[in-house]
């Protein structure tokens, strides 16, 4: 599973000071997770890429990742799976920063989970 | 992603992404497109261009057959024009034939990273010279701020 762990105020300002260019690089290490979290390639690298770059092609982008990924990613950490693709294909298209603040959010809490998972084992 | 599944959402992108410069060309003829307020979200918060900022203009002025204009709104407009009429090309070969074309190039992950490490570095530039030519309030005018 690749690591992509961060603060997701940090995304938006990152996002905002480096004029998009980081959400380029965002889009492409979450698409990589994704993949890994679903198990198949959901979300390809052009996708990624004209997500940070071209309007219609980012409403597709965060529709995938509300819609197939985070869903089964929800599963993975043992939350209920929430169907929230509307509002990612809405926040996605018209606000991205936004959007990859809150999938980032949901990303982190695989990690949270391996982590205590981690200290389980160690405790034992 | 099965391959036939990569296929379709392959054409339909690449066309979505040739048909809407199209389409804005025939709704605007008078050829003033670039005085009209853009619709990205950074720059209508920020007044900055975002790495895709001036795409659609760049393939706009390239059907209408100028290309040093659409290099100057873009440099990778007709990067971007090629590459979709590749993408559809070879999904329909590929469709036709049963047999993938250039897959591994067009949907992989390190063809994906060079692409946006090029762009990053175009971008990089191109704010730098943003920053020389546009004073404060120009910049703030190309925003919902103005």
């Amino acid at each position: 599973m690749p690591k992509f762990k961060n603060d997701p105020i940090l995304v938006l300002i990152l996002s905002i000071c480096t004029c998009g260019l980081y959400l380029i690089y965002w889009n492409m290490k979450m698409a990589e997770v994704m993949n890994a979290v679903v198990g198949k390639q959901v979300i390809s690298a052009p996708i990624a890429i004209f997500a940070g770059c071209c309007y219609p092609v980012n409403a597709y982008f965060y529709y995938l990742v509300g819609n197939d990924c985070l869903p089964k990613l929800s599963e993975r950490v043992g939350e209920e799976p929430k169907d929230n693709a509307t509002l990612y294909l809405i926040l996605g298209f018209l606000i991205p920063m936004v959007a990859a603040m809150m999938a980032q959010g949901e990303v982190n809490k695989l990690y949270q989970q391996d982590n205590s998972q981690d200290n389980k084992s160690d405790n034992n | 992603m099965n391959s036939g599944k990569n296929n379709k959402f392959g054409i339909a992108g690449a066309f979505i992404v040739l048909a809407v410069p199209f389409i804005i060309m025939l709704l605007n003829p008078d050829g003033d497109l670039h005085t009209k307020q853009s619709l990205c979200s950074l720059k209508l918060m920020t007044g900055l261009p975002c790495p895709g900022c001036g795409i659609t203009k760049s393939i706009i002025a390239l059907y209408e057959g100028n290309i040093y204009k659409s290099l100057a709104y873009h440099l990778f407009g007709p990067a971007v024009l090629l590459y979709c009429l590749m993408t559809i090309f070879y999904s329909i070969l590929g469709h036709i034939r049963k047999k993938e074309y250039l897959a591994h190039y067009l949907y992989s992950m390190r063809t994906g990273y060079v692409i946006a490490s090029t762009l990053g570095v175009y971008h990089f530039f191109r704010l730098i010279n943003f920053f020389s030519i546009h004073s404060f309030d120009q910049i703030l005018q190309q925003s919902i701020w103005q």
